[in-house]
């Protein structure tokens, strides 16, 4: 009988902000284990939560092979590594004035803005051993500010968002470029319907078509990419991995739910330089449809692993937003709500987008629809990506598409 | 026994949860558990700042709030305080499935059930890849406050969900059917409506064609109805957005037309199903509250806090998806109210319009979504051919004023999967509802 034991901690300390102002303070403190036991093709799964008991729950996860899940006994070979990306970022004592005089500076800054919504610092540690040899250990912490922006007398729940999360806190950075979003925020601006290189988060388009990339629809002929693994498809500019290196993505850990490590870069390939390299599985399915496993899979800590895709990492094609996008851009902050068709038709909406010009935002555009097609948005019509801009640890792609105003 | 100090005000709220997913993946067994958990939240307020604490050792909770209390400073003021004054103290045990609690269905008999729909999903051999799953999952809730009160309740949750994805040559689609209640015999004996859906959801593969963006009539089911109610109103109903902004209140000050005088939307924790929320996580009793009536700003949608700071009444819309996280205002079931036509009757003025009968997803901020699952042209007042839509699009004000008929068919509808998410916060099991509604022009892509 083969065996893994996994155990993760999470340690977050939250503030609510209302008005600008924190007004309560949440710590949690949470503790998981798992035994998953193979044998006879069968898998066994016991979680707990709280301090695990390995035995107690290796007894429980055997009696779970009694339900008969079929999974392949393939776990990962031997390998002992550890990643601690755990240094404090801010002592726990000092967050609630910090953070206070942060929110102090952004009012003053942008005083026709409201702040609310959270501030939290995030520890998280998980650690993996199986009976095949293979000793895992990855610790990581971050900052996160999820702040919603209401523009005071618009009437709505939110107009703007100011989102960051990182290893480190650099509140001049951050108060530096939402100033430039702010200023461009009350220019008024208008363009015609037409064909615009749109500057956006690459998951917001992704995402969409998240499913086309998932193992078992490939294998039963149901992706629109069934058929095209291998073969390049996209443009040359395109390479998309998902991003479990805690270099790019703070917090993330360098290994998957079964244990998969993607070395040396810790960032499994989807697609390389246009060509379908990778496709979304567990072992199960990687091994049910034959597909190469690229090693993404997530479980809770009491289920079945299945197939999972953490943050995305698009290698850049440019230094800087002016590279990308000459000339005039589009650069949609909020799309909420924008879907696919079963052919590949993607459209969406924009809550809200700026004009851009070489790079820098030049006023806030009224409602405007964006879309385009799937081949064609990540063939011809891709442009290009760009990291650690507008901040440090931004990740934004550029596509030509379809503009039409709302 | 719990001791409370004076100079705080203290509550906490236990949450012991039984839950079963079975899920079935191609035919073949992919998961099968029981997962039961037993968590407390535990919150202490000064009068200047709230501490909050999640823990899942719920027998030391004295030792938990000990070390809230040593956080803050005791304020001898406190039961003068605004929002401590707005808390209802209720005590109250109201156990409304103990007679059919789903934790006295054996694991054998929940897989038996699911088992049981399996074959339906390779009757039509255009379905390539299929999963269906069983969900349950049955809460009792503690809450007691340092002001006396002390509720015992429960809620309980059951269904199924099927999807699939279909080729047949170049054509591809994924369909999905749920059925979600509160009682295990509820699951039972859907065969028939499971046959129907892959037969219809097939034929929209088949047979369905691009639609040719642009302003339409649109009328919307139940469900794109309620999702779109839920979406567009309710979540601008959450009173804790009004709070950064002092401009907001004359904004949205009662009483303002808001949409056509024949709309009427309300959010209630008593209707029985997903949003069935018979105490908020703050202990208040749910009442029926009108959003809109009449097409004006009736209400809006209240936590202690929010009411204290805007001063109106408390709504029982505090609500957490988990002890994990502190009670935040969240809606129940919020639906549309009927109105007096058939639906014959409402489609029979449309020239050339479409019928949203399906959906994936909605959202909804001044200008709102809907993204179709399943759709038809409406011509010359008939259904017509199924049409493919990415999606609709529109101000939701706008919206609101253009609707201009509903059915007096309403239906209260339980999603068994997903639910309502605000920022960290998701999934919120919520009910949605409403008539068919028509909506003299949306933007359709």
């Amino acid at each position: 009988m083969e065996k893994e034991f996994i155990k993760n901690t999470e340690k977050n300390i939250t503030l609510n902000v209302t008005a600008g102002r924190i007004d309560s303070f949440r710590r949690t403190e949470k503790t998981t284990g798992t035994v998953r036991v193979y044998e006879n093709g069968c898998i066994g799964v016991a979680g707990c939560i709280g301090e695990p008991n390995e035995e107690e729950l290796t007894k429980r996860a055997t009696e779970a092979l009694e339900f008969a899940i079929p999974y392949p006994e393939k776990l990962e070979g031997a390998l002992e590594l550890e990643q601690r990306h755990d240094e404090e970022i801010i002592p726990i004592h000092e967050l609630i004035p910090t953070m206070q005089a942060f929110l102090d500076r952004l009012g003053k800054e942008c005083p026709n803005f409201a702040f609310s919504n959270k501030i939290g610092l995030e520890y998280t540690s998980t650690e993996y051993v199986n009976s095949k040899g293979r000793r895992l250990f990855c610790s990581g912490g971050e900052v996160n500010t999820s702040l919603l922006v209401q523009n005071r007398g618009s009437g709505n729940v939110f107009d703007t968002f100011l989102g960051w999360k990182g290893d480190s806190f650099d509140a001049d950075a951050l108060i530096t470029q939402f100033k430039k979003e702010y200023d461009a925020f009350f220019k008024r601006v208008d363009i015609e319907p037409g064909r615009y290189p749109i500057v956006i988060d690459i998951s917001t388009v992704l995402y969409r078509f998240a499913n086309h990339f998932i193992g078992e629809l490939y294998a039963a002929g149901a992706s629109l990419l069934s058929g095209k693994l291998g073969e390049k498809i996209f443009s040359d500019k395109l390479s998309v991995m998902s991003d479990m290196n805690a270099e790019t993505t703070p917090g993330a850990c360098f290994f998957d739910a079964e244990g998969c490590v993607s070395a040396p870069d810790f960032r499994p390939c989807i697609v390389e330089n246009g060509v379908l390299k990778g496709l979304l599985t567990c072992k199960k399915s990687a091994d049910t449809f034959n597909i190469p496993n690229i090693g993404t899979a997530q479980a809770a800590y009491d289920g079945v692993p299945g197939v999972g895709l953490s943050g995305l990492y698009v290698s850049p094609t440019a230094k800087s937003l002016k590279q990308l996008v000459q000339g005039k851009a589009i650069y949609v902050v909020m799309a909420e709500g924008g879907d696919a068709t079963p052919d590949g038709h993607f459209a969406s909406p924009a809550q809200l987008a700026y004009l851009m010009e070489d790079g820098e935002l030049v006023g806030r555009l009224g409602d405007i629809n964006f879309g385009g097609n799937f081949f064609e948005l990540f063939g011809k019509d891709y442009i290009g990506a760009v990291r650690d801009e507008p901040l440090k640890g931004s990740s934004l792609c550029a596509f030509m598409m379809d503009v039409s105003k709302g | 026994m719990i001791n409370f100090r004076e100079g705080f005000y203290a509550d906490i709220r236990i949450e012991d949860r039984s839950s079963t997913v079975i899920a079935y993946k191609a035919g073949v067994l992919e998961n099968m558990k029981n997962r039961l958990e037993k968590q407390a939240f535990l919150r202490v307020y000064d009068g200047k700042l709230w501490y909050y604490a999640s823990v899942t050792d719920v027998e030391h909770l004295q030792e938990t709030l000990d070390g809230l209390y040593a956080a803050g400073t005791a304020n001898p003021d406190i039961l003068k305080d605004p929002i401590v004054r707005r808390f209802e103290v209720n005590r109250d045990r109201r156990m409304s499935f103990e007679d059919c609690s789903v934790r006295d269905i054996t694991l054998k008999e929940k897989q038996a059930l699911l088992k049981g729909y399996l074959p339906l999903l390779s009757e039509n051999e255009c379905i390539k890849m299929s999963q269906a799953t069983y969900l349950d999952r049955n809460s009792v809730f503690t809450f007691i406050s340092s002001l006396g009160a002390d509720i015992n309740f429960d809620y309980q949750t059951c269904g199924l969900s099927v999807s699939f994805d279909m080729t047949e040559g170049e054509k591809q689609f994924s369909g999905s059917w749920q059925q979600g209640g509160t009682c295990f015999d509820e699951a039972k004996g859907h065969e028939d409506e499971i046959r129907a859906t892959i037969e219809e959801q097939y034929r929209y593969m088949r047979d369905s064609v691009p639609v040719e963006p642009g302003k339409y009539p649109v009328v919307l089911s139940p469900e794109a109805a309620g999702v779109f109610a839920h979406e567009s109103f309710g979540h601008k109903s959450e009173a804790d957005f009004m709070l950064s902004d002092e401009t907001m209140k004359a904004e949205w000050q009662l009483g303002k037309t808001v949409g056509s005088p024949i709309l009427s939307i309300v959010d209630s924790g008593e209707v029985p199903g997903t949003g069935f929320t018979p105490y908020d996580d703050e202990g208040t009793k749910a009442r029926k509250n009108y959003l809109i009536k009449n097409g004006k700003l009736a209400g809006r949608l209240h936590s202690a806090m929010t009411a204290a700071m805007l001063d109106e009444g408390l709504t029982g819309n505090a609500r957490a998806v988990s002890c994990d996280f502190e009670p935040i205002v969240r809606m129940t079931a919020t639906y549309i109210e009927g109105g007096e036509l058939d639906f014959d009757e409402l489609i029979a003025p449309i020239e050339k319009g479409y019928f949203i009968k399906h959906i994936n997803h909605g959202s909804g901020m001044s200008t709102f979504t809907i993204a179709p699952n399943v759709c038809y042209e409406i011509v010359n007042g008939k259904l017509g051919r199924p049409v493919q839509i990415s999606v609709i699009t529109g101000s939701v004000f706008e919206t609101l004023g253009r609707i201009d008929g509903l059915t007096k068919e309403v239906e209260q509808l339980s999603f068994i999967t997903g639910g309502c998410g605000k920022m960290e916060q998701y999934p919120l099991p919520v009910g949605f509802g409403g008539p068919f509604v028509r909506v003299s022009e949306m933007n359709v892509q």
